[in-house]
This record gives structure tokens, C-alpha cells and sequence, in this order.
């Protein structure tokens, strides 16, 4: 699977995500974390996940990024099943990028280094890897920061590297997981602006899970989720009030 | 940044524990190169020190200690009638505590026998007659004693005097202690026992020829061997069994030194769990995460390989250097030796490096990334 194929596909590529039906267990049943999410994302929306703790996000999330697979159910990505891909690693690769709550930068490399890491399965070169890298730094203000450690950097430096480094192999869909729950006000008010833009201006698609109330405001649309399931979803509400 | 600076930055980010795995592999390299290049070294130095004696066959008993066992010098009677024998030279050598060395060769010659002439003399003289007691030393076993020429030597019970110091052209003949025959046998009470026959054969005898006339020597003298003297002494039960040693000795220090990469390595990987799973889900392939393991752990073993080279050739020649060994042997530490135990410290990273390596291919990608 390669990120052009799906883009000039015919207009039913639009959907990006489809799930139907999805089921999620742990621990041989013992925890049941989704009890049947169905939704469909478009290209280019940005969907807020919301919902109280231990209500299945993450792992919605996951299974959207093919982490794990879900229980039962189907899950397509632009028409394609996530669960029968022969090698999700390159869904990973190509498609999409991942955006933790807690940074997960990795700890002995530089802010370059880390935002390079993603590159080494897209068979680029050393100096455009991180040609590419510096200029993402740059493009999320960080350009004077390059060689610093991550462990020398404020929460929301390295947030903002964590963003860079999802954008570094060019995907279309940013999956975040409560990017801004370990910020202060300013710092996470910074990062959303940031992932905004990224929604606007390149019209990314972005899934987004966070507790804020303010920052799902901003969203194109909000799922709410409890006990596994979705409770109500604002595309269908505005679908159901336009008709 | 190249995956390789992302390989030696995993082994980097712990200083002590790589360093200390280092030199557990590096240990069990430099027992490689020392022991092995030890006992190819006593090999070739016996090699050596037949030829500059001079001879083209020995005939010798080495199946079971370190120096030949001692037979009748009336086999040479046997050996003298043979076709394309010219000469023949009875040997007695030992090794002996001599004053302050606790090993040297005493190397005692038939007088007259043809293993004088390639002697070269550096001071003094040579012996007047057979039962003259004086005795000539090589170079070196003259530095390792500290004489010089008209000093006293005691060899067991008897007080010689040293007459010459010779070049001998050979680390062997260099470390010996050189007398006549008949002198060393009165002194040793081994009158009539001697343990090698050097043999030289008249001009123009072939390679073959040489060959058939060893079958010929050992069928009529069962007390010893008959070898050419450029073969490799190796070939007798004693040096494959010291070969053998050295090499299971050393062996033994790698697996070692295995062990405390595969561990490592294990360690690694279990710290580094979430690490890998990050990875993972940024799209590192499965087999990306196996081969940075393998390349860690192969960057583990060949460092810990030219360590281990460097330690053990320091180690062998600061130990040629000790009184006690001093012209006794010289270590084989050829280039082949030395890159051989790179390449098997280089194997040993790799198949180290296996099993860490698979154990991080199954871990579950979405397991360490919550929040
Ligand atoms: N690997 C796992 N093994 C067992 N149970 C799990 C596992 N992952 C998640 N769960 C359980 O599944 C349920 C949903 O977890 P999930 O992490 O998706 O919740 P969440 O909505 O992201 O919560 P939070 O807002 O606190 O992050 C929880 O009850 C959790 O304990
Ligand atoms: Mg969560």
C-alpha cells in the first residue's frame, strides 16, 4: 500500500476509516474494552475522541493504527481491511503518524535523531532524511533545538518534536492520543494549534482523543464514547438535524 | 544518522555494562590468541630448531611428553645402513631447571656429530673434547642466566664452566644450554640413553625419497618416529593433545564470554520494550528491530574480538619476555590466527545475538504505548 494509490482512487476513497461493528476483549473476555464501535471517518476531518477513563480510546486508537487487532468486527482503511494487511508495519510506515500523551521520544537520540527514525523504511538518503527532519523542526518551531536531547527539553518542546516526527514520512493521518494531557494551558494551546493548521492548511485527516472539552470544541466532529461503546457522534447529529 | 549510528548509540547509551561485556568476550579472544598462538609457537620453534641443527629427518619419540623419550643409542646401528642416509647425529635433549631458570633445553650433541657445525660462535670457544666440562650457551639462554664466557654453570651435581656463546638461528637453539653428549649422559647417569637421531641424507635425494626412507627408519626402529624435518611436529600425539587443550581451554573462555553477550543483549531488549514498540509503531518493520539486536550484538562481538586480539598478543609478549619462559618458545601470532579469532568473536556477537534478537521480534507492538 503506497499513499498515493488510495488518494486517486474514485470518490468512495474518501472514506478513510470504516468500522463496523468493532470488539475488543482482554484478558480472554475478562475486560470487554469495546463492545461494538461503528463509524466511518472522511478524508480531511478532524474527529475528537472523548469519553471518561477506561471507556476504550486508546484502544480505539490502536486498532486504527493497527497496534492491535481488533477482537471481531471489521475495520477498512480506504477500503482495505487493517486486520488482513500482510504487514501492518507498512501501513505504519507510509500511512499514518502517531502522537502519544506521554511524548515517547526516545531518550539517547537528539531531537534530529528522533524525528529521523521514522524515516529509515522509506528509502531515503542519510542527508535528505535529515534535510527533512531539520525542516520539520523548523516548521513546528523548533529549529534551534536540534541537537538537544530530549531530556533537555520543556513538555511542550517535546511535544512539538513528537508532532515533527509523525509528519516525517509523510503520511495523511495523524493519530493523537490526548497529545496535550501532560501540557500546561499555554504549551497545549501551542501544540493544537499546531495539529490544527495541520488540519486545515494540509488537510490532514486527525483523530484525536482528549479529555478537554475546549479542545474537542475545535474539532470537525466529536465521537463520545462510554463502556466500549460510542454514545453519540456529531456528524450523525447534524446529519439527522439537516434532514 | 545512518541505522549504523543508530546500532552503536544502543551499545554507547551504557557505557559500563558494554565495556564489561567487552571484556568478558574480549578475555575469552585473548585465551584464543594466546594459547593457540602459544602452542603453534612450541611447534614451529621445534621446526625450526631442526633445521638449523641442520637435519633432514629426526628420528624421535614425542608420543607422550614434551620432550622425546629416551632410547638405546645402538638403534642408530639400524638406521646407519639405510640408503641415502649420509650421516646421522645422536641427541640427548631435556628440559631442565638451570640455577635460577626453572626450564631450559640442555641439548647434548654426539661429539663430533654434524648438529655442531651450523653453531655459530658470538664469543669464547668451543669445547676441547668430549669430556671437557664446559658447555656452550645460545644467546639468549646467556641473558636468561647471566653469564659470560668463563663463569660457572651448574648442571645437577656438576659445576661446568661456560666456553662459548653461540647464534644458534633459531629461538630454540638461542634458549639452549649446549654440551657434548657422553658429558651430559655421565652427568645425568644416562650413559648409552639418548632420545633423538638427527639424520642427514646425501645430496640429491628427493622429497620422496626422504618420505620412503622414514617408512623405511620406522619400520626398523620401533623405539621412535621418523618425521622429515620440515614437517609440523604437530602431527605427534603430545602436540595434538596440547593443541587440543589450548584450543578447548580457550573455548570454554569464549562460551564465556557468550553467555555475558547473550545476556547483555537479553537485557537490552527488555529494557528497551517500550523503546522497540515505538519503534514499531513509527513503522519499523519487525525484521528492522531483529537486525538492529543482531548488528548491536555483532558490533559487540567484533569490538570485543580486536580487543581480545590486542590483549592476548600484549599478553603473549610480555610473557615470552618472563625469565621463566624466555627462550623457550616464540608465540605463532600470525595475521591468519589473529583474524581468525575477530571472525569467531564476530560469529559469537551474531549467534549471541539470536535469541535476544527473536524474543524482541514478538513483542506486541501496541503493549508498552499506552498514554
Ligand atoms: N493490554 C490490556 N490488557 C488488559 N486490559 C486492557 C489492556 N488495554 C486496555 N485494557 C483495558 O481496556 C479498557 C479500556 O482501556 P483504554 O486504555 O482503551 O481506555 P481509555 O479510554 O484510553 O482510558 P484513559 O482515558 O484513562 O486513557 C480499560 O478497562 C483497560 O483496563
Ligand atoms: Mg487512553
Amino acid at each position: 500500500m503506497t499513499s498515493s494509490t488510495p488518494s486517486s482512487a474514485s470518490p468512495p476513497s474518501q472514506v478513510v476509516y470504516e468500522a463496523a461493528n468493532l470488539k475488543r476483549e482482554f484478558d480472554d473476555g475478562k475486560v470487554q474494552a469495546l463492545r461494538g464501535v461503528d463509524f466511518s471517518i472522511l478524508a480531511g476531518e478532524f474527529v475528537a475522541i472523548t469519553g471518561p477513563s477506561g471507556c476504550g480510546k486508546t484502544t480505539l486508537l490502536q486498532i486504527l493504527g493497527a497496534l492491535i487487532k481488533p477482537s471481531s468486527g471489521s475495520l477498512l482503511y480506504r477500503g482495505n481491511s487493517l486486520a488482513d494487511l500482510p504487514d501492518p508495519s507498512e501501513y505504519r510506515a507510509r500511512e499514518i503518524g502517531f502522537i502519544f500523551q506521554s511524548f515517547h521520544l526516545l531518550p539517547t537520540y537528539t531531537t534530529l535523531e528522533n524525528v529521523q527514525m521514522p524515516m529509515f523504511e522509506m528509502g531515503w538518503s542519510a542527508s535528505e532524511r535529515r534535510d527533512r527532519a531539520a525542516e520539520l523542526l523548523k516548521s513546528v518551531g523548533l529549529g534551534h533545538r536540534l541537537d538537544q536531547f530530549p531530556a533537555k527539553l520543556s513538555g511542550g518542546e517535546r511535544q512539538r518534536v513528537a508532532i515533527a516526527r509523525s509528519l516525517a514520512n509523510g503520511c495523511s493521518v495523524l493519530l493523537a492520543d490526548e497529545p496535550t494531557g501532560n501540557l500546561d494551558s499555554e504549551n497545549a494551546e501551542r501544540v493544537m494549534e499546531l495539529l490544527v493548521n495541520l488540519h486545515t492548511d494540509k488537510h490532514m485527516t486527525l483523530v484525536l482523543i482528549t479529555h478537554d472539552q475546549g479542545i474537542a470544541g475545535t474539532a470537525s466532529r466529536t465521537l463520545r464514547m462510554k463502556d466500549g461503546r460510542v454514545l453519540s457522534d456529531s456528524a450523525l447529529t447534524t446529519t439527522l438535524a439537516a434532514s | 544518522m545512518t541505522f549504523l549510528t543508530v546500532v552503536a548509540r544502543g551499545l554507547i547509551r551504557r557505557p559500563v555494562r558494554t565495556g564489561l561485556t567487552l571484556l568478558g568476550i574480549s578475555i575469552g579472544i585473548a585465551a584464543v590468541v594466546a594459547l593457540v598462538g602459544i602452542s603453534r609457537g612450541f611447534e614451529s620453534s621445534w621446526a625450526s630448531g631442526m633445521k638449523a641443527r641442520g637435519t633432514d629427518v629426526v628420528v624421535s619419540n614425542l608420543s607422550s611428553a614434551l620432550t622425546p623419550k629416551p632410547f638405546e643409542d645402538k638403534v642408530r646401528e639400524r638406521i646407519t645402513p639405510l640408503p641415502h642416509v649420509a650421516a646421522t647425529c645422536t641427541i640427548l635433549v631435556d628440559l631442565m631447571g638451570i640455577e635460577s631458570s626453572s626450564m631450559m633445553f640442555v641439548s647434548a650433541r654426539e661429539w663430533g656429530g654434524f648438529s655442531w657445525e651450523n653453531l655459530k660462535l658470538t664469543a669464547g670457544r668451543m669445547p676441547k673434547d668430549a669430556m671437557e666440562p664446559v658447555v656452550i650457551l645460545g644467546r639468549t639462554a646467556a641473558e636468561v642466566l647471566s653469564k659470560k664466557i668463563g663463569d660457572p654453570i651448574q648442571i645437577e651435581t656438576r659445576e661446568l664452566t661456560v666456553a662459548g656463546i653461540i647464534d644458534g638461528g633459531a629461538i630454540v637453539e638461542d634458549g639452549s644450554v649446549i654440551l657434548s653428549l657422553p658429558l651430559l649422559q655421565e652427568i645425568t647417569g644416562n650413559q648409552g640413553k639418548i632420545n633423538i637421531i638427527d639424520v642427514r641424507v646425501t645430496p640429491g635425494t628427493t622429497e620422496a625419497e626422504v618420505k620412503t626412507l622414514c617408512q623405511e627408519i620406522n619400520k626398523v626402529v620401533p623405539e621412535g618416529k621418523a618425521m622429515p624435518a620440515g614437517d609440523n611436529i604437530g602431527n605427534s600425539q603430545a602436540y595434538k593433545f596440547i593443541r587440543a587443550m589450548s584450543w578447548g581451554t580457550s573455548l570454554l573462555a569464549v562460551l564465556v564470554g557468550v553467555l555475558g553477550v547473550m545476556n547483555t543483549m537479553l537485557m537490552t531488549v527488555f529494557e528497551r520494550t517500550q523503546e522497540i514498540c515505538i519503534l514499531l509503531a513509527l513503522g519499523w518493520k519487525r525484521s528492522r528491530i531483529v537486525r538492529l539486536i543482531l548488528w548491536e550484538s555483532a558490533l559487540l562481538g567484533f569490538s570485543g574480538g580486536v580487543v581480545g586480539v590486542i590483549i592476548g598478543g600484549i599478553g603473549v609478549k610480555l610473557l615470552e619476555h618472563t625469565p621463566a619462559i624466555r627462550g623457550l618458545l616464540e608465540a605463532d601470532l600470525s595475521p591468519q590466527l589473529m583474524l581468525m579469532s575477530v571472525l569467531i568473536s564476530l560469529v559469537v556477537g551474531v549467534i549471541s545475538g539470536l535469541y535476544p534478537a527473536w524474543r524482541s521480534s514478538r513483542l506486541p507492538p501496541g503493549q508498552a504505548l499506552h498514554g
